[in-house]
């Protein structure tokens, strides 16, 4: 007898609902989540673990995660030390510590910008009525189901709150740390929400990092763009590399608002991340930087969606994958074009750079347009080192190794260069570029 | 200095270079002028060792060491610099940062000590001065978005800083406005010196009217047609190349 893999998906479906029990017994989440979390549930049941030939993971194998038996985290501990070495210089006295998806005020400081932004707990937030209905619509309407998982044990989520007219001038680090454990497998589920009302402006830098291995972190952020207003973010995953990192940042945006987003991916066991947007409304600008760098057996996979929902919309995102000895990246990403969105503009453009023969980059860009007035374009490559460059730099009298290693470093400069924050571009060209050297 | 005898190469089966033989001594400004297509870029880019020409015949010696034997970044090392026709756009490199390490490159071969950025920064604000080059241009990625005449500046800036034995520069004059022209070949000219030597690829007797060659030669359809003293340069403008070209 094999036991196929939609039997292992339906077992690992009965662990999550046992799981999910427990979260509702033991852990009782506030009261005024626990319907969210039961709505949030059910829908998992209907979207169900994706099998391999899911839409949605198409590159993207989870079987060994989905059969993984976790543990809702139990709160490990982290020093004082571990969170100063992963703060931003610019963010000294403006960043919050998530723990395994918990807000932690003791290890936090955001004394710079205390003033410009009100944090709320989630099971507070909830009882404001757009934040509910947000909740419960996207609960509704998810198409992941990791994030669907993500809102079923949603307990300790956070509102970050910027009201209209409030400008943020340091900029804010969200610092997720996932404490894992030396023996079991435990996951967490963090959340946070992020508000911008009218003309509001936010400056942001998220990063995920790990005391130590052996966890599953699934986090979800959603960023609700106001009219007018601006925010400029950068994220880093930089996992431990025994861990699996899913997560999703989804974002509304309202009439003439701005989003610029870098990402920079370290991979591990498997990264997965799920960029979702919706340029709701007249002259929404969102603009999408991707950086990964994957060494051994390192994964990073991106899923995006950006619905362009009303005219005069504009969004460009970038890709830059390095991939090296076995490791896999893969970007699959759709536009979709409303009907009546004219006047659109979006260009994709992802390039692979392939260090190693055994090493793996998918692309799928797509276009979904139905609306005849816009301008889009997309493109993909997967290319080694340009000979004409590498020649050049040699002419110089640069050995083949050195420029090799610059031209590589190079490819993700690129993107790099596009953070705002000098502390993050520094920071990943000492490490994330580190990675390049051998 | 350089000695390429019978020189035989080409791309992919195809010969482009089809028997050249040239002598350059310390000292001397060869020009080299030719129609298009004729095999100049492909003579500058054999020089410098570019991976997808075949050397199919033939000799290159300099200082009487074999270079077909070694690669790009040691005949650089030893003195050979190439100013492309179209410098290559590196986005993600800084200009200043290369600069001084490919300069440093040059130290260590020589067993010296690299330079720090700050002292290095001695060295290319000189450079740039001479060659009028803003400041903004060493924040700049390599040649990333530079204009056509920015980049030609660019690839003299290099040649100042490496200080080449023998330097090609390939059409750097193209795309050079009138100031720009003089200013670089203002710059060449100070460079220049007895243990030095000069091939000039142009298209324009303008330029050798700045930079004043000691031979001329004329390549068409990968073989030199015709060698003379710069007056050469005079009678090409004047007449074209149709009455040198080969019947064959
Ligand atoms: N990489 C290549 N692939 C295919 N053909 C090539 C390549 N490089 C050169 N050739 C061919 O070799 C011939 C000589 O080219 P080359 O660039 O050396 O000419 P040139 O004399 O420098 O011309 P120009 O004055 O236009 O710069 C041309 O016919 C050209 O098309
Ligand atoms: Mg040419």
């Amino acid at each position: 007898m094999t036991t196929t893999l939609i039997d292992a998906a339906e077992q690992a479906e009965a662990a999550l609902l046992i799981l999910h029990k427990k979260f509702m017994s033991g852990n009782r989440p506030p009261d005024a989540l626990a319907p969210l979390n039961e709505a949030a549930l059910k829908h998992f049941e209907l979207l169900k673990f994706p099998h391999r030939k899911h839409e949605m993971y198409t590159f993207v194998n989870t079987k060994d995660l989905v059969a993984t038996a976790f543990a809702l985290t139990a709160e490990g501990s982290v020093t004082e030390d571990f969170i100063k070495s992963h703060v931003f210089p610019e963010c000294e006295s403006s960043y919050l510590v998530f723990v395994d998806g918990v807000l932690k005020g003791d290890l936090s400081d955001f004394s710079a910008i205390e003033s410009a932004i009100a944090i709320v707990p989630i099971e507070e937030a909830v009882g404001q009525a757009d934040i509910k209905e947000h909740l419960v619509d996207t609960i509704e309407k998810e198409n992941d189901v990791f994030a669907s998982i993500n809102s079923a044990f949603l307990g300790e989520g956070t509102l970050i709150d910027v009201s209209a007219k409030k400008q943020v001038t340091s900029p804010l680090q969200i610092l997720h740390v996932s404490t894992g454990t030396p023996s079991g497998k435990v996951t967490s589920h963090p959340r946070v929400l992020v508000r911008l009302g009218e003309m509001a402006e936010l400056k942001m830098i998220v990063k995920y990092v790990g005391v130590q291995g052996n966890y599953f972190v699934n986090s979800v952020m959603d960023l609700l763009v106001g009219e007018q207003a601006g925010v400029t973010f950068a994220q880093v995953q930089e996992d431990a590399t025994d861990a699996w990192h899913f997560s999703k940042t989804r974002v509304l945006q309202g009439r003439n608002s701005r989003v610029k987003a870098v990402n920079a991916f370290f991979g591990n066991k498997l990264t997965r991340h799920h960029f979702e947007a919706h340029l709701k409304d007249v002259g929404a600008e969102l603009t999408l930087n991707n950086v990964s760098v994957l060494n051994e057996q390192e994964q990073a996979h991106h899923f995006v969606r950006i619905h362009h929902e009303s005219p005069h919309t504009r969004s460009g995102q970038k890709f830059k994958n390095i991939v090296n000895d076995k490791s896999r990246s893969s970007v699959d990403g759709t536009v979709i074009v409303n009907q009546g969105a004219q006047q659109t503009f979006s260009d994709q453009l992802i390039n692979n750079l392939m260090l190693s023969d055994d090493a793996h980059a998918d692309n799928k860009p797509n276009l979904m347009i139905f609306a005849d007035d816009v301008k889009c374009t997309h493109g993909a490559t997967v290319g080694q080192l340009d000979e004409n460059q590498l020649f050049y730099l040699k002419t110089r009298g640069l050995s083949e190794k050195v420029a090799k290693e610059l031209l590589t470093k190079s490819f993700a400069e690129s993107i790099i260069q596009t953070i705002d924050f000098p502390g993050v571009v520094q920071y990943l060209e000492n490490t994330l570029l580190k990675k390049l050297e051998n | 200095m350089l000695e390429v005898k019978d020189l035989r190469a080409g791309f992919d089966g195809s010969e482009i270079i089809k028997g050249i033989s040239l002598s350059v001594k310390a000292g001397e400004v060869h020009a080299i002028m030719g129609p298009n297509g004729s095999g100049k870029s492909t003579l500058a880019k054999v020089l410098a060792g570019h991976p997808s020409y075949e050397v199919t015949g033939g000799e290159i010696s300099f200082n009487g060491e074999n270079l077909l034997e070694i690669e790009p970044e040691q005949r650089a090392l030893k003195g050979i610099f190439m100013g492309f026709q179209y410098p290559v756009e590196i986005p993600g490199v800084n200009n200043a940062e290369f600069l001084r390490m490919a300069y440093n490159a040059r130290l260590v071969n020589e067993g010296q000590e690299e330079l720090d950025p700050l002292d290095f920064d001695d060295i290319l604000t000189e450079k740039m001065k001479m060659l009028s080059m803003e400041k903004k241009y060493r924040e700049r990625n390599l040649n990333d978005g530079f204009s056509g005449g920015e980049k030609k500046k660019n690839e003299i800036l290099q040649m100042a800083i490496l200080q080449p034995k023998l330097a090609v520069l390939d059409e750097t004059d193209s795309g050079l406005d009138i100031d720009a022209l003089r200013v670089v070949s203002d710059g060449v000219n100070k460079l220049k010196s007895a243990d030095n030597a000069l091939i000039l690829i142009t298209h324009y007797q303008r330029l050798l009217e700045y930079i004043q060659p000691d031979f001329v030669h004329v390549l068409s359809q990968g073989k030199i047609v015709k060698s003379g003293e710069k007056g050469l340069a005079l009678e090409l403008e004047a007449q074209g190349y149709d009455w040198l070209t080969p019947t064959n």
